[in-house]
């Protein structure tokens, strides 16, 4: 094995993980910090928000959803899929009635 | 009979195939799970709506100390996982036992974590009930849906480490080589885990901070 295959390795390896762990902990960070401040009801927004987007890059970069087959993608959009229906239907019925 | 040979089954015809297989059958149970944690996290939302002061105040009361730790403890965790999938797959045997190991002791280390808060939060009567100390009675609602999520995913992360361990051993008597598909399902469920807590997190934990 060559040097820039030895390199290639280990950037695979550890070294991409690890950069994903970094911007993980710096999203977390962000978090956490933005719950002191205060915005009012941005503050649940901007921290599902956030927990959102780390939920991205794990899936995408750690589960390696990137790079998984076509039929991998619809399997997880689908379980997307139902649970949007759930809180759209749910909040349907609870936000269009009058008390 | 070579590792290679012992790793790959029937009916694949090769390895990256069958690990795609084992992936597939995993993310359809995780679109269950899915809706499994959904139907808690509409609840809260449902609550929360009516409820929003009420959930301010319960809020503040939730150890966030801890909770961070732990954050911080199953992030780390999903990068040691990651690496553990990533030598198994580049047949690097004893760095995906390490990475294994490592994985299960932050597992453990959130679990402990979590009963030590868990202790602290017991003392504080912060259970609904009779002794319940906080108002409006609607802060009781809050801690209902803290103790049963908090619950739920201790449980499934117990059911991973006991997984992460089952297939440390297997790797470690040689049962089943490290680059079969035996990871690939480990490693997908550890980090769904550890995507719910992401989730709990700002509803628990950042509620009433500002």
């Amino acid at each position: 094995m060559n040097g820039r295959d030895q390199s290639r390795r280990s950037w695979w390896l550890w070294q991409a993980p690890a950069l994903v762990w970094v911007v993980l902990l710096i999203l977390f960070g962000a978090s956490l910090g933005s719950a002191y401040l205060p915005l009012g009801v941005g503050n649940l927004a901007l921290n599902l928000l956030i927990a959102a987007i780390m939920i991205v890059v794990l899936v995408t970069f750690l589960m390696d959803l990137k790079e998984a087959a076509a039929l991998l993608h619809v399997v997880a959009g689908a379980g997307l899929l139902w649970l949007l229906l759930m809180f759209a239907l749910t909040f349907s019925d609870y936000l269009s009635r009058y008390y | 009979m070579s590792d290679a040979s012992q790793a790959l089954r029937e009916p694949w015809p090769d390895l990256r195939l069958q690990r795609q297989g084992v992936g597939l059958g995993m993310w359809i149970f995780l679109a269950s799970e899915i809706l499994f944690f959904g139907a808690l996290f509409c609840s809260y939302a449902v609550y929360r709506s009516f409820n929003d002061e009420a959930f301010r105040v319960a809020g503040e009361h939730t150890g966030i100390v801890y909770g961070s730790i732990n954050t911080v403890l199953l992030l780390t965790s999903s990068l040691t996982m990651t690496v553990a999938l990533r030598a198994a797959t580049l047949e690097m045997r004893k760095p995906t036992l390490i990475f294994l190991a490592l994985t299960a002791a932050l597992g453990l280390a959130f679990l402990a974590c979590k009963g030590l808060e868990y202790r602290e939060d017991l003392k504080q009567h912060l259970f609904p009930g009779p002794d319940f100390p906080l108002s409006p009675a609607a802060t009781q609602l809050f801690w209902g849906f803290y103790w049963i999520m908090t619950g739920i995913h201790a449980v499934h992360l117990s059911a991973g480490i006991a997984v992460v361990g089952g297939v440390f051993v297997l790797f470690k008597r040689r049962i089943v080589p490290v680059q079969g598909s035996t990871m690939e399902g480990a490693a997908i469920y550890w980090h769904f885990v550890d995507a719910v807590w992401l989730v709990l997190f700002p509803l628990l934990y950042l509620v009433g901070r500002s």
